[in-house]
């Protein structure tokens, strides 16, 4: 499966060589040091957690931004990118995670569009396409309607897409995120046929398997930089894992338990469909305590997001109850869910939790534009609201010269102190805390575990989504494991491993999560 | 934004204020004996700049040197846009008072009083003027001279003396008629701008206000003419009738939005239409419509007490007289800016066009803010036609003005959708109208006022936006950078304290001051 063209790689130049790459974005360093030598005619692999930097990464290759500092080099040669048309005249070609098709047209229209004057967009391009498809054994038909087409098909055609432009080093951005298993097959086995032809496939996944089955050499990206390059034959998806996530960073810990009997938030059955009418959360029902941090593990689009935005009222729900101490909350409005006392944490700040154009002490309102000291009756109270943000940006530690500045200002790991400092005022009985320290610099991180701790320690009940499992090990008094919408899988967060709890997201290693657990797991319905 | 007033430590700001006052006046008055009044007024406000600037300066630089936060901003080249910004907004402020109160008060006075006004400016403004408000003006200063240098080049080309032209237009313009024309035209199209802007706070496009308006006025005409009833509840059921009419209609294109998602430019566009099929049938002769003249129909004629008095122009030199409406619109600037700024309603309705998401997740009723701000902004609509109607047709006829609520639409987009910008844009608007109106008399085109119209909406639209876009980021390294100079110390001294946290820890920390100091080198 990977049959690495040794003995011409190390003769040749690699086909891509990044060096020292830095890229800021304004108080974020979203990659640095990034070091990357793809060799020709190979399958690299480039994984890590979601917003680790891969796809930051990716679009400085192509062009769509410059790096801060860094060099890259085609074939041995080391070139600018200003735009993505400069990438594609250096035979880099992107076929981007969302398709860029016109349905209405054919796939000789989608393909010659933009690159008319490559071979026109007649006869000339029609041959061009066929000669294509059947070199590389894409089996596209120039003349079918882009509607008519299936997901794998349309993936066929962005590729053709990217060759017809004349690539010779082709990235695939999380491709088969989209597909079925037996299309990832197909798509593996198009890759394999490109690679026999002598082109050179970038591969970004955050799925190991996949990764470790298709790729001849593998990157692994962690917080914005390259940690290590692993060889497939010799390297183990646990292995991968523990890179990705990286055991050694300073670990979470819950000192002693609080937990209490009381019962804050109870999640009975909680199904949710998907605007297709798919379950995308399914029966999930779990208790959380006064005192206690539930961790939910999960592999990302499992119904995380879905459960969240249903426990919020921004989601209905399509069977199932949700209770708040003694209130039945489902079907309430997220304004009433929040005037409970629910504080939320979400896990797009930049979609959910701020807005960025507006000062600080107006974003201390948002969310809680009912309750004092933000407003008094329908009007704003400016004093009480900016009195209040003065609180937060002292008591979080939040790194802002003042609270007249827009939050897209901040950085962050600022932003975010900000956020948890809102949704811990007014004393909330639950927090709904979505990947609080997702983008987070470490420093701001140790912060918020430790105002977490302490909210713990009030007695503030916590539900916890995380895609960083040591912070969900560490910190979670309760863990479950959600696969496919459904609980699968409960965890002692004082026993079990990374690699474990990493098995049990997937599905395959199960056994070895209940192992770890002494028996105590098991699907809660 | 991030910049607050620097009292001085030696001298307290109202001292300050009042001397720079004293001073101005004085020097005005002194020099408008041997030099045109305006010359000694530029000079004494000029003069006053400086000594404010100095004086300014001298006091902080003993303060800056104790805090570092605000350490950064003088020294910046950034201080080489906002003080010259300040100093021509305080000479144009000082010389608008002045010509302005030239029209009903002797010349000496009025320089004097100008003097007075564009002392108090300069002050103030190299104080209290932000970066951030710095650069809008900035961006519409330029935009302006883009505008009428594009004007001049259209001109110039025609083969029409360029500057001759102006000079014409503003001669006409500032007439004291002119004047009146200029106040009463920009009351109306101050409602229709803010009728649009309470739309594109919430990025909602209300195209509907021309049909909302006309709708509102053709039935607010017809309650005035044939309801009777005594002087002040008859106007104001006809502005009740108006404002309902206009709110109905726009909330309809509200409602299709909210429950089936039509986009509301379409269903705006389409009720325009439907709102112009539903005058031409009403105003007939055998509905709503009596005869007017011999070639015109109309509602019939409100009868005198139901008017709204005009308020005499005596004061600008004119006997012509100001819709009395003046103030309603007044009011209706000062509600909208009260509603976005100080209510919960307001915040959420910025929220809302700031970001959906957010605004969804923060428990705002989104569904409910969009139908509502429609809603609203058809009943400021509905007031657009009531100046031209109450206080100078008196009916609604044929030849009732149409089209304004598409001059409502610029004239949001030139002052930003912020109260007082839109005060500026519709008198500028207006001045434009009327000023062109002398042209054709010259035997040149009256389109230029348009051509200068469309440029410069253009002009402001592109330049604000990439000032803006450009002074965040500048804002944000600006920010950066004082957070690197102040924090840096402290995320040491935590960075020591816990166990090394391990290989990430360099990303947050070790950028910052190696971006700093890349930023210092250029600056240098």
């Amino acid at each position: 499966m990977s049959s690495t063209p040794s003995g011409d790689g190390a003769l040749a130049p690699p086909a891509v060589e990044l060096r020292g790459i830095t890229k800021r974005f304004p108080g974020v360093v979203a990659n640095h040091d990034i070091d990357i030598t793809v060799a020709p005619g190979t399958v690299h692999a480039i994984v890590g957690e979601n917003g680790a930097g891969k796809s930051t990464l990716m679009k400085t290759l192509y062009g769509m931004h410059r790096p801060d500092e860094g060099h890259i080099h085609v074939n041995g040669r080391e070139v600018r990118f200003h735009s993505p048309s400069d990438a594609i005249r250096n035979g880099i070609g992107m076929v981007h995670q969302h398709f860029m098709l016109a349905d209405n047209l054919t796939v000789l229209e989608n393909v010659v569009l933009g690159a008319e004057r490559r071979f026109g967009i007649g006869n000339r391009a029609r041959t061009r396409i066929r000669t294509l498809s059947e070199q590389y054994g894409l089996g596209v038909d120039p003349d079918r309607l882009m509607a008519d087409l299936g997901v794998g098909e349309r993936q066929r055609v962005e590729i053709l897409k990217v060759l017809y432009r004349g690539a010779q080093t082709i990235i695939l951005d999380e491709p088969t995120a989209v597909l079925v298993p037996q299309e990832v097959d197909e798509l593996f086995d198009n890759l394999r046929e490109l690679k026999r032809e002598g082109l050179t496939v970038i591969f970004i996944s955050h799925k190991l398997d996949e990764v470790l089955s298709v790729a001849d050499e593998i990157t692994v990206i962690r917080r914005g930089t390259t940690v290590a390059t692993a060889d497939p034959d010799t390297t183990t998806a646990q292995e991968l894992a523990t890179l990705m996530v990286g055991g050694e960073l300073p670990v979470p810990e819950l000192r002693e338990s609080t937990v209490t009997d009381h019962v804050v938030l109870s999640l009975d059955g909680v199904t949710v469909h998907s605007a297709e009418g798919r379950a995308v959360v399914d029966g999930v029902g779990v208790d959380i305590h006064r005192g206690e941090i539930v961790g939910i593990a999960g592999v990302e689009g499992n119904g995380q997001s879905e459960l969240i935005e249903a426990i919020m009222g921004m989601r209905p729900l399509a069977s199932g109850r949700i209770l708040l101490e003694e209130h039945d909350i489902t079907g309430w409005s997220t304004l009433r869910i929040r005037e409970a006392g629910v504080g939320y944490i979400p896990e797009d700040r930049h979609r959910h939790g701020v807005l960025l154009e507006s000062p600080l002490w107006e974003n201390r309102i948002l969310g809680h534009q009912t309750k004092a000291p933000s407003v008094r009756g329908p009007w704003i109270n400016k004093a009480g609201a900016r009195a209040d943000s003065e609180r937060i940006v002292a008591e979080y530690d939040v790194r802002t010269p003042g609270i007249d500045v827009i939050a897209d200002a901040l950085s962050g790991g600022n932003q975010q102190k900000f956020i948890i400092g809102r949704e811990m005022s007014g004393s909330p009985r639950f927090l709904v805390a979505a990947h609080p320290t997702r983008g987070v610099d470490v420093g701001a991180q140790a912060a918020i575990w430790e105002q977490l701790r302490d909210a713990r320690a009030a007695g503030l009940a916590v539900l916890l989504v995380s895609a960083d499992l040591d912070e969900l090990i560490g910190m979670s008094d309760t863990l479950h494991v959600i696969l496919r919408g459904r609980l699968v899988a409960q965890a002692d967060p004082a026993t079990v491993t990374p690699e474990q709890l990493g098995s049990a997201m997937t599905g395959a290693g199960l056994g070895g999560a209940h192992e770890s657990t002494e028996g105590e797991g098991g699907t809660h319905d | 934004m991030t910049k607050i007033s620097r009292p001085g430590t030696t001298l307290p700001a109202p001292a300050g204020l009042g001397g720079s006052l004293v001073v101005g006046t004085l020097l005005t008055v002194a020099l408008d004996m041997v030099l045109l009044w305006w010359a000694a007024l530029v000079i004494g406000v000029v003069v006053v700049f400086a000594a404010v600037a100095w004086t300014g300066r001298l006091v902080s630089g003993g303060r800056r040197a104790g805090t570092d936060g605000a350490r950064e901003e003088n020294t910046v080249l950034h201080t080489t846009l906002v003080v010259p910004t300040a100093l021509v907004l305080s000479v144009a402020s000082g010389l608008l008072t002045a010509w302005f109160l030239d029209l009903s008060l002797i010349e000496p006075v009025a320089a004097a009083l100008g003097a007075l006004v564009g002392s108090a400016a300069a002050f103030l403004l190299f104080h209290r003027l932000s970066t951030m408000l710095a650069l809008s003006f900035a961006a519409v200063l330029a935009a302006g001279v883009i505008a009428v240098a594009v004007t001049a080049a259209v001109l110039y080309f025609s083969g029409i003396p360029p500057l001759a032209t102006f000079d014409r237009m503003i001669e006409y313009g500032t007439r004291p008629d002119s004047l009146v024309r200029i106040v009463n035209d920009g009351t109306t199209y101050y409602l229709a701008a803010v009728a649009v802007a309470i739309g594109f706070k919430m990025k909602l496009f209300n195209i509907g206000v021309d049909g909302q308006y006309r709708l509102a006025a053709l039935l607010a005409a017809a309650v005035g003419g044939y309801v009777m009833l005594p002087p002040v509840l008859s106007q104001i059921v006809i502005v009740v009738t108006a404002v309902a009419v206009g709110g109905v209609w726009a909330g309809i294109a509200g409602y299709l939005k909210v429950t089936r998602g039509v986009s509301e430019v379409i269903s705006t566009i389409m009720l325009n239409a439907i709102a112009t099929g539903i005058t031409a049938y009403l105003l007939s002769t055998n509905r709503l419509a009596v005869e007017i003249s011999t070639n015109n129909i109309g509602t019939p004629p409100i009868p005198e007490s139901s008017w709204v008095p005009g308020v005499p122009a005596g004061f600008l030199g004119s006997d012509d007289e100001i819709f009395g409406f003046v103030f309603l619109a007044a009011a209706v600037g000062v509600g909208y800016w009260v509603m976005l700024n100080r209510t919960r309603f307001g915040f959420e309705l910025r929220a809302t066009g700031e970001s959906q998401t957010a605004a969804e997740a923060s428990g705002v009723n989104v569904k409910k803010m969009v139908f509502l701000s429609m809603l609203f902004s058809g009943m400021v609509a509905g007031l657009v036609g009531l100046p031209q109607l109450l206080g100078s047709s008196h009916y609604y006829a044929l030849d009732f003005p149409t089209g304004i609520g598409f001059i409502g639409i610029a004239i949001a987009l030139l002052g930003r959708n912020h109260p007082v910008g839109i005060v500026f844009a519709a008198l500028f608007w207006a001045f434009l109208n009327q000023a062109a109106g002398i042209l054709p008399f010259d035997g040149i085109p009256q389109e230029i006022a348009v051509i200068s119209q469309a440029t410069i909406v253009l002009t402001v639209v592109v330049v604000y936006e990439v000032v803006h876009r450009w002074g965040r980021r500048y804002q944000q390294q600006q920010i950066g950078k004082q957070l690197g100079a102040t924090a840096g110390p402290t995320t040491q001294e935590t960075e020591t304290a816990p166990p090394p946290p391990g290989g990430g820890s360099a990303d947050g920390e070790g950028t910052v001051p190696g971006s700093d100091g890349k930023r210092g080198g250029e600056a240098q």
